[in-house]
């Protein structure tokens, strides 16, 4: 096995024994790992591929959650069509929205995709006939095979996180994922070898909201409720603490920030209800000692996490 | 007799000002096919702004611009390289995190229309031709170098791969020797003369070493404040008084 696998490979095999060897809480707390960990990921195809800062991506995610719920409350439609049906309305949205932001860079993108973000959240929250409005929708319950304790919807959620993640792997790693890297890195000199850059920014938009979707509609089934909140620019922040904390330059930094964050705020809610003055100190720590998150941190120790093999020789001439 | 049909690059009464500033004042010209031709003139005479608007970087004020007969005024940047127009700029412009080969592939995968595959992995395509373009532009040894600790030598080497990559028409080369050491100089005009004389490419360049002025164009216009104040070969410019006394003085 090439060494670039090991880590993942470890990944994988611990979050397949930790559900036998911990308390059922701790398994919940998995399974909202994975679940945050894919939308952290699905976000950092645009922050870290793509260099820019969304503050809106919790809509595609709550798009996704929305899906589900209300296909399984209303129409009670099965779980396994539901997560592509779920996908699609996310990506629809994105492709929509998606449209106007990638016109704007930086700051005026954060804050047009944080305003698009925050209009979704409020079609929801004032539609009460459809969504439920402020009350959200309960009884979203996962399918029958599933059964009702933690560790079934767990490794449901595991295969499907899984392939997720799977996928973006493949997409990051193609010449999409690059021309993506090629955009972050220099857009005006990845025009002039002849990219449209804002149809391949649009494009990425799409992919990632996709899977902030499916990360979405893993949500309702495990929660048995969705909530708009869950469109709020409160839970766009999320995934930006997490892929910091992880380390944006690593495709699984994401996930390992989502065990951190997601974690630690487990751990730290059953003393104290001061949960976020901890998570501002945990973020102003992280981005003073180590800005490439733990696995940036990491890699500068261990080769096999460094995902650029990049030779830092100077050359001379 | 219309020659148009022999010119890659036609341009017309070419006009760009910024805000009262005026940088170009009808400039008219004309590149056949296959020549290697230069642009001189001093600091702020319109030499980048000519190459900024030709490659669509920005919106002409007036005038048009032919490219192989065909009228590319105005459209934008991806379009004019896809036509076959690349580039290599002034200041080295190349992909700062990626490696030297992941930088050249980019390009040849644009060129080659792959950059929409989501399925390959990109480490498993177009590995040859980025090796043999690397090898062209001897950077053969830097293959797995992160492109912005190149020294500025090999960073305009990566500049002139890039805008190679695209199996451009037209190569326009803003100071392609700038930061270059005698030798680098030397190795990578010899380098554009072999590529015009072998594939034919048209090249227009830009460029303050005299020596290169003169021992590579065929052709030379000079630009001062706007104006093609003259033109034709070297020996013609050499022998005009007008650019003796704007640019050349007492260099030539």
């Amino acid at each position: 096995m090439k060494n670039k696998y090991l880590f993942p490979a470890a990944l994988f095999l611990l979050a397949v024994v930790l559900p036998f060897i911990v308390p059922e809480f701790w398994v919940h707390v998995l399974t909202e790992i994975l679940i945050m960990g894919l939308f952290a990921a699905s976000f950092n195809m645009i922050f870290g591929y793509m260099g820019q800062l969304t503050f809106g991506h919790a809509a595609y995610y709550g798009v996704g959650a929305y899906t589900t719920g209300l296909l399984i409350v209303k129409a009670n439609v099965p779980l396994l069509v539901c997560l592509p049906l779920s996908m699609l309305s996310a990506g629809l949205c994105a492709a929509v929205l998606g449209y106007f932001c990638v016109k704007l860079r930086g700051i005026y993108f954060a804050i047009l995709t944080m305003a698009f973000g925050q209009l979704v959240y409020y079609i929801i929250f004032q539609w009460y006939t459809f969504t439920g409005g402020d009350n959200g929708l309960q009884g979203i319950v996962p399918p029958a095979f599933l059964g009702k304790a933690a560790n079934p919807y767990y490794f449901f959620t595991l295969i499907v996180v899984t392939l997720g993640m799977i996928a973006l792997w493949i997409i990051s790693a193609s010449p999409f994922g690059y021309t993506m890297r090629a955009i972050r890195d220099n857009a005006e000199r990845t025009e002039f070898i002849g990219i449209n850059i804002q149809r391949y920014m649009h494009l990425n938009f799409i992919i990632a909201a996709m899977f902030a979707g499916l990360a979405g509609a893993l949500w309702g089934p495990f929660n048995r409720s969705v909530a708009p909140d869950l469109c709020n620019w409160h839970h766009s922040g999320m995934p930006v603490f997490m892929t910091v904390m992880g380390g944006p330059s690593n495709f699984l930094g994401p996930l390992v920030g989502s065990a951190i964050y997601t974690m630690l705020m487990a751990f730290v809610t059953s003393f104290t209800e001061y949960w976020p003055m901890v998570s501002g100190i945990v973020i102003i720590v992280v981005v003073l000692v180590m800005p490439g998150g733990l696995l940036g941190l990491l890699g500068e120790k261990l080769p096999f996490l460094r995902q650029n093999e990049g030779n830092a020789k100077e050359t001379k001439g | 007799m219309d020659d148009t049909g022999k010119l890659v690059l036609q341009i017309d009464r070419l006009k760009k000002s910024f805000g009262k500033y005026t940088v170009l004042t009808d400039v008219s010209y004309s590149l056949p096919k296959g020549e290697i031709a230069a642009i001189i003139g001093p600091n702020g005479a319109g030499k980048s702004t000519f190459f900024n608007l030709i490659t669509g970087y920005h919106l002409v004020d007036g005038g048009t611009i032919r490219f192989m007969g065909r009228e590319i005024t105005n459209w934008p940047r991806h379009r004019i390289a896809r036509k076959g127009i690349s580039r290599a700029f002034q200041v080295s412009n190349i992909y700062p995190r990626l490696t030297t080969f992941e930088n050249v592939r980019q390009a040849i995968l644009t060129q080659q229309k792959r950059t929409l595959n989501i399925f390959t992995p990109a480490h498993r395509l177009a590995r040859k031709n980025t090796l043999d373009l690397l090898e062209l532009t001897g950077l053969l040894s830097h293959v797995d170098t992160v492109a912005g600790i190149l020294s500025q030598g090999d960073k305009k080497k990566l500049e002139l791969a890039l805008a190679l990559a695209g199996k451009p028409e037209l190569l326009l080369l803003d100071e392609p020797t700038a930061g270059m050491s005698s030798e680098e100089t030397h190795e990578t005009m010899q380098l554009v003369k072999r590529l015009n004389r072998e594939i034919g490419l048209s090249i227009l360049f830009t460029e303050h070493d005299i020596s290169v002025i003169f021992g590579y164009a065929q052709k030379l216009s000079v630009l001062y404040q706007g104006m093609v104040i003259a033109e034709g070969t070297p020996e013609e410019v050499r022998n005009n008084e007008e650019a003796q006394k704007c640019y050349l003085g007492e260099e030539v």
